[in-house]
């Protein structure tokens, strides 16, 4: 008997014993439950686009593109980094710069999760094909705002998966930068088809960043910017490229078009119209900033702390949020515009108005300057909205095959539709090629002026000195005006990474 | 001669019916009777106890009955019965305290045995105060043991540290082993009644506590409750009735035409429109003038302390327990009822404990122990009210409803109390089997299973416009679950034998698995129409705005241990234990962890020459090291993860799923994110590395006890985040990298000053003293330390972050103490602007009235590079003095605790408190000991703030009287007692309180409560 209950307790004893000590994943997911299906794949594709949504990198593209050229000054008491953004004092401690750089590159893990998940994947070829399309794009496309914004950057061509691929190794040459997104955009041209989706890419979204890119380089390399005097193309092949991608998106597709009507580009109801190729994804009912917009909230002026309403040129009104005015328009950008230009009169607001009609603020008063109003949501709720920043517009391209083709025919059709749309007479004809271009950059700072895209056409025409008094009281160089240095947390970390590149 | 016939037949009857009886008296030395000695049947669960007279009587149920008679600090004595009627016993005292035993992990060994650094609790005196759990109580109690109760809330927890905290990441607490189960972390044992408890065991070292391995490197804190006693049938009532009262005044206004003066200058000083000028402001709330105050115009002066606090707080605490004995199975059954009044009104918390322990003889050899425990709690959540609300509101309007300041009103204390709910329910399951089998008289085996269940449910609704969730979202209604239990499953053998009268072995082997879950739920709703449901009814809010989330973890223990020890000859002793642990928390590549401990011991009092001195009743020098660890990771950590976002497509949220999750949140209101995901495999334990050196010793026939133990404890491998590159798409990962070291010393001293019949005095003092250095924290890059522009120290900031200077208080720099306190020098008031000027410090700063802060960095300006440590809110040591007194019936004791050099930062010293505002400077008085009142101004952290904490508090006092009836009939005892808590506390600190948590940052509150007592004991 005490036997038998001495070995029934040893028994008992061995058996709960014998176990296994390996955790499996509970309530969350990683790469053991994760990447089984096509729907997987797309929750993680929507991940990827969902990086370009953060407050560090949605609020980084007006910081960067904007304040750091001649259009606008930042509020007195702005901080992360923005004063010395628009001073041109920003070193490499600058926070603005900094996150933006995260962001980049955590958009960049997350479409290297895509595509080493779905391209030894079984699904089928239509869905594979779109799916690694999107992914090699959103790739092309943080790589492309990493060397736009600060030249040589180092590069991460898969998934990190363990601590031994954190630090990854600078590019050697802006050529094997650029030949990597280029090769990115290919891919994704091919293997996507047109389908406008907002938020999402395409066939004419890769399209039209091909011809971008392409520009990019040809107008850099011709204006003798740093680094890109070095590269291997030849400028005439270059815009050749470029103008010969933007066709495709002007002639042989029917989904995006010019919008004829001016307003109609920015109406917050209307994220999917003719002109938006690729847009930034969003809405008002989300739970956090990201998820919703405050964008529209950094360029309108505080007036009374209440919201107002904004005249539309029809005589309605529109509703409109107050805000901080962080963006100020400088007069000097300001007058550049012709008095009678639309963009001017109809998308710079300088009064604002309470319900019955009267004007309870304007310029000089209790509004600093003339504010844009491509950000407004009328249905705003509290500081929510559906801002959606336009990433590349129809317009736009149309501005780059006419500065890519040059003082052809075709070409001044296109400036003179945007033109003709603003309300202007034709450009000067027979303008010779280097002039034509330089109109075209102007056309350009009117057309997208606030969409976070000055700066960049300053840095590839190696114009940002001579165009942006704030760069000559900080007595820069255009070469150093060029490149922002890498980020120091990244050269502390980055083994592989030092000062001196 | 038939009436003889029936008498002797009568008396032959009776005989015959009746058991055999035995009665006798027990004595001392001194032939003086002993009362509550335990007469024990040998081999059956049948006794008594002995009354006042020391008398005892009993029936015996065995063929050749031994006795064995025992009662604490006497040897126990057995006595074969043999036939008598009548055995009369006397007690020999067991001077050498050789028979004291201490529960150790694993097993008990006698005190006088002990090799490593153990020290025992009398929790006997502690029981006259009560409290929700054990930890409390335990404050002052044993050297190296720092408990800290800086919450008075009902139902509030301790932080309970054993010889400091070494782990940054992972838990600081101690091991708590309830009855050989290891429970949890100590700090809050709210399951177990402390009436119920017998022992508490502070097992400090590597000797002691490696045995509990990956667990044991906080030390570990064993508790024993009392188990079905053998031989006697009793039943209990003890009865507690606190009152509560503060024990200092709060810091109110209490001159309103003072206050609005003062707040008029703050204003205006600031270029700020005053308030108090008879208009009404930009919110539509009319603030009546200065002189509408002084000349009684304003009808209004609220006494918000007497709306928010309870005039007098009467907490109840009764325990009524049952414990009888047959031959072979004893039981014990304990209830309890806990009702803690807390001092705002309604702040409630009430407990319910019913405890069942049955002790079964199954053979003679082996015994079936099992408890069972159930527990139910509820806690009814009104803490933290505004009892400093301005005293010119009223409490109403004319028409009833509540007076609000204003549409963003958010503190109005009886909006709140009567329309908020915040209440939880908990419930406790505690089950623990345990298998007693002495194989043979040198072999036992133990095999133990314990199971332990909790629950909780937490009712949250926060009405719209008295609350700002509520507010904000048209009612905020919140239900939380949460569920956890814990199975461990011990099987030991324990060998002891001692071979050839010298060499005394015990050989311990044996394993234990351990599995525990927990899961947790809650649901969100928001924007009701109607809010007479409260939280009841979640479905008849917006459901778009619903949110709900969930986790799970389970873990599991796999562990083999071991211990020997070794005697030769009653003088040299050896203890080695050894410990595997493998956890399912660790890294693959780490699974299995090892700690190992050693410790020799000389009782030198039992060699030659010591023996010859004839002074030392006891001199025992110890030495030990060992390893052991803290698990500090926690589940699923080394595994990859990915996050999950929201993105919205087609018109519509979707969700988005990939690698990199949220870890942490940084940067101005924490607006920006940081991400994790990368697994590690390598992760694993932090490692405790201690050594331990101690003395014990006894003279004057062990009247006069020290202890002493010096200690080294490095811990290694702490658990930390690395800082990844930002090319990386991820921030930070975890890895083991950083190193704490704590060493000090410990005195305890106990001396029994008088010895004699009628009277006794014990008295014993306890020192402890501990120094805590970061020693590392890793790569400095990796790791983001900053470093000091003065001396170049490497250092990050850590801890809470405190709004009103912006940063971080605590640092954890290298070289310096855990937790010190950085920031600029004040060296008293600017006088003039000149001075200001010439300090460095420019514009606002450099006006008279304003902080003069020092330029440190010397470079002529006033900037960050200007900080230093300015504060160390460990304390250099603490002491506790404690005197036990009886005379005759009476017992007296009374115990004192200081903590000694620990800094507090009074972060809000400062800011319209009514005893220092008045104080300000101004053109007329030019102090040097205030700044102006300037409502504008930025402030920065500076020594200014830092106060000296060092306190001594008259902990308790306790006088009871014992009423003992000479015959035992059905009354056995009766104690009366008042016992009363935090009467008095001698500090320098001009705050309420100067306990606070280890961080050493003040945060008002109110004051401590002082605690009267009444006491009612009633044995049966």
């Amino acid at each position: 008997m005490k036997t038998t209950i001495f070995l029934l307790f040893m028994t008992l004893g061995v058996l709960i014993q014998s176990c296994d000590l390996t955790e499996d994943p509970y309530g969350f997911y990683s790469e053991d439950n994760f990447y089984k299906t096509p729907e997987d794949a797309e929750a993680s594709l929507m991940f990827a686009y969902n990086a370009l949504t953060f407050i560090e990198y949605a609020r980084g593209i007006f910081y960067i593109g904007e304040l750091a050229s001649e259009t606008c000054n930042v509020k007195a008491d702005e901080g992360y980094g923005s004063q010395q953004l628009n001073n041109w004092t920003a070193d490499a401690n600058n926070e603005t710069l900094t996150y933006f750089f995260k962001y980049c590159y955590i958009a960049i893990n997350r479409s290297n999760a895509v595509i080493d998940n779905v391209v030894n994947s079984d699904f089928e070829n239509v869905v594979k094909n779109r799916l690694l399309g999107e992914a090699y794009f959103l790739r092309a496309y943080n790589y492309y705002n990493l060397v736009k914004t600060f030249g040589l950057v180092p590069v991460q061509k898969s998934m990190v998966k363990s601590i031994s691929q954190t630090s990854p190794n600078m590019a050697t040459s802006l050529d094997e930068l650029y030949d990597f997104i280029i090769e990115d955009l290919k891919q994704a041209e091919s293997l996507l088809e047109i389908r406008q989706r907002v938020g999402r890419a395409d066939k004419v979204a890769a399209q039209a960043l091909l011809a971008k890119v392409y520009l990019t380089i040809a107008s850099s390399k011709e204006s003798g910017v740093a680094k890109y005097t070095e590269m291997a193309a030849d400028v005439n092949q270059l815009y050749d490229e470029a103008a010969g991608w933007s066709a495709k998106v002007l002639n042989d597709q029917s989904n995006y078009a010019f919008d004829e009507n001016l307003l109609h580009i920015y109406d917050i109801d209307a994220p999917n119209g003719p002109e938006h190729i690729f847009i930034m994804s969003g809405d008002r009912t989300g739970l956090n900033e990201g998820n919703y917009s405050k964008i529209g909230m950094m360029f309108h002026p505080w007036v009374d702390g209440n919201p107002y309403y904004l005249k539309n040129p029809d005589g309605t009104f529109i509703y409109a949020t107050h805000g901080w005015e962080v963006f100020q328009t400088t007069s000097e950008f300001y007058n550049t515009f012709a008095e009678n230009d639309k963009r001017r009169t109809d998308l710079l607001v300088t009064s604002v108005y309470n319900a019955g009609g009267t004007e309870v603020g304007s310029v000089g008063g209790k509004i600093k300057a003339p504010f844009t109003r491509k950000y407004v949501d009328p249905e705003f709720v509290g500081q929510k909205s559906s801002t959606k920043p336009y990433l590349i517009r129809f317009s736009e391209v149309a501005l780059i095959y006419a500065e890519a083709a040059g003082p052809t025919g075709d070409a001044y059709l296109w400036v003179n539709k945007i033109r003709a749309r603003a309300g202007l007479g034709d450009l000067q004809p027979g303008l010779a090629a280097g002039a034509f271009r330089d109109a075209v950059i102007q056309e350009r700072a009117w057309e997208l002026a606030f969409e976070g895209q000055r700066l960049y056409d300053l840095r590839r025409k190696a114009m940002v000195v001579e165009k942006d008094p704030k760069a000559i009281v900080a007595g820069i160089t255009e070469a150093q005006a060029a490149f922002y240095p890498i980020p120091q947390m990244e050269i502390d970390l980055n083994v592989n990474v030092n000062s001196g590149n | 001669m038939a009436i003889l016939a029936i008498v002797f037949n009568l008396a032959v009857l009776s005989s015959f019916g009746q058991s055999p009886q035995i009665s006798g008296t027990v004595v001392n030395g001194q032939a003086e009777a002993i009362p509550g000695v335990t007469i024990l049947e040998k081999g059956t669960m049948n006794g008594t106890i002995t009354d006042a007279s020391g008398v005892y009587q009993m029936e015996l149920t065995t063929n050749d009955p031994v006795l064995i008679f025992s009662f604490v600090g006497y040897k126990t004595t057995e006595v074969p019965v043999q036939g008598k009627s009548r055995v009369n016993v006397t007690l020999e005292e067991d001077v050498r305290g050789l028979e004291e035993v201490v529960v150790i992990g694993y097993g008990s060994v006698r005190k006088s045995d002990l090799t490593g650094s153990v020290s025992s609790v009398k929790v006997e005196s502690l029981k006259s105060t009560p409290a929700n759990s054990i930890d409390r109580l335990l404050q002052g109690r044993s050297a190296g043991l720092q408990v800290i109760n800086s919450s008075q809330d009902p139902g509030a927890g301790s932080t309970v540290r054993i010889r400091g905290g070494s782990s940054l990441r992972g838990s600081n607490s101690p091991l708590l082993v309830v009855d050989g189960f290891p429970f949890g972390e100590a700090g809050n044992l709210k399951q177990i009644n402390p009436a119920d408890i017998v022992s508490v065991e502070i097992l400090k070292d590597a000797s002691a506590s490696a045995i509990y391995g990956s667990r044991g490197a906080n030390g570990v804190i064993m508790i024993t409750t009392n188990r079905a006693k053998e031989g006697v049938t009793t039943v209990s009532v003890r009865q507690q009735t606190t009152l509560s009262r503060f024990s200092s005044e709060l810091a109110l206004w209490n001159d309103p035409v003072l206050m609005a003066q003062l707040n008029n200058e703050d204003r205006v000083n600031a270029n700020l429109p005053p308030l108090y000028i008879g208009a009404t402001n930009s919110n539509g709330i009319y603030y009546p003038s200065v002189a509408e105050l002084q000349n009684g115009e304003w009808p209004h002066f609220t006494r918000w302390d007497k709306i928010v606090f309870r005039d007098v707080p009467v907490s109840n605490n009764t325990t009524v327990s049952v414990n009888s004995a047959s031959q072979r199975t004893s039981f014990n059954l304990s209830l309890n009822y806990f009702d803690d009044k807390g001092v705002y009104i309604e702040d409630d918390y009430q407990k319910g404990i019913i405890k069942l322990a049955v002790d079964h003889r199954v053979f003679d050899n082996l015994t079936l122990r099992t408890s069972n425990l159930f527990s139910k709690n509820y806690r009814n959540n009104n803490g933290g009210l505004a009892y400093y609300r301005n005293p010119i509101w009223p409490v109403y309007n004319e028409d009833g409803s509540y007076f609000l300041v204003g549409q963003n009103d958010y503190s109005h204390p009886l909006a709140l109390t009567n329309h908020k709910t915040n209440e939880s329910n908990g419930v406790d399951y505690i089950s623990s089997w345990m298998l007693d089998f002495q194989i043979a008289d040198y072999l036992n085996l133990k095999s133990q299973v314990n199971y332990k269940y909790g629950s909780s449910v937490t009712d949250q609704y926060n009405p719209k416009i008295y609350t700002e969730s509520g507010d904000f979202n048209n009612g905020a209604a919140h239900l939380s679950n949460w569920m956890g239990q814990s199975l461990v499953a011990e099987t030991y053998l324990t060998f002891d034998k001692t071979f050839a009268k010298i060499h005394k072995v015990n050989l311990m082997a044996g394993h234990s698995y351990e599995y525990s879950m927990s899961r947790s739920s809650s649901l969100s709703s928001y924007d009701f129409v109607n809010e007479a449901t409260g939280n009841e009814n979640m479905g008849s809010g917006n459901p778009e705005k619903n949110v709900h989330s969930n986790s799970l973890s389970k873990t599991k223990l796999l562990s083999f241990l071991g211990r020997l020890n070794y005697s030769l000859d009653d003088t040299y002793l050896l203890t080695a234990t050894m410990r595997a642990d493998g956890s399912s928390k660790f890294g693959a590549n780490n699974k299995w962890a090892y700690f190992p401990s050693g410790a020799i011991s000389w009782k030198a009092q039992n060699a030659g020459f010591v023996k010859s001195l004839n002074f030392f009743d006891e001199l025992k020098f110890r030495v030990s090291y060992g390893i052991s660890g803290n698990q500090g990771i926690s589940p699923y950590q080394t595994l990859s993860r990915y996050g999950v976002e929201k993105y919205y497509d087609e018109g519509a949220w979707h969700t988005a799923i990939g690698p990199g999750y949220i870890v942490d949140y940084e940067g101005d209101s924490d607006r920006f994110r940081v991400w994790g995901g990368i697994p590690n495999v390598d992760l694993k334990w932090e490692t405790t590395a201690q050594a331990d050196f101690g003395v014990d010793l006894a003279f004057m026939d062990r009247r006069l006890r020290l202890v002493f133990d010096y200690y080294i404890k490095n811990t290694s491998d702490l658990l930390r985040e690395r800082i990844l590159s930002l090319s990386s798409g991820y921030n930070r990962m975890w890895v083991n990298d950083g190193e704490v070291e704590n060493k000090g010393f410990e005195i305890s001293l106990d001396a029994d000053v008088v010895r004699k019949k009628d009277f006794n005095l014990t008295t014993s003092f306890i020192f402890s003293r501990n120094r805590n250095k970061v020693v590392s924290l890793g790569d400095a890059v990796t790791s983001g330390l900053n470093t000091d522009f003065i001396t170049g120290m490497k250092y990050e900031f850590w801890g809470t972050s405190l709004s009103t200077f912006r940063q971080n208080p605590n640092i954890l720099a290298i070289g310096q103490p855990v937790n010190v306190i950085y920031g600029y020098k004040v060296d008293g008031i600017i006088q003039s602007e000149d001075e200001g000027l010439a300090e460095g410090l420019t514009g606002a700063l450099a006006q008279p009235g304003e902080f003069k802060y020092q330029d440190l960095s010397g470079d002529g300006l006033f900037n960050d590079k200007d900080r230093t440590i300015i504060g160390n809110p460990n304390p250099d040591f603490t002491a506790s003095f404690s005197l036990s007194a009886e005379y005759k019936n009476f017992d007296l004791e009374i115990f004192l605790n200081g903590v000694f050099g620990n800094d507090i930062l009074y972060q809000n010293m400062w800011g319209g408190q009514a005893f220092n505002m008045p104080l300000r400077w101004t053109q007329d008085n030019k102090t040097n000991d205030y700044p102006a009142l300037r409502q504008d101004r930025t402030y920065y952290l500076s020594d200014w703030y830092v106060k000296d904490g060092s306190f001594v508090r008259l902990q308790n006092v306790t006088l009871g009287y014992n009423y003992r009836p000479k015959n035992r009939q059905w009354l056995s005892n009766v104690r009366i007692y008042v016992d009363g808590s935090n009467l008095y506390t001698f500090t320098g600190f001009k705050g309420y309180d100067p306990e606070t948590g280890t961080d050493g940052i003040y945060w008002g509150g109110y004051p401590r409560l002082q605690k009267w007592t009444f006491g009612l004991d009633i044995t049966f």
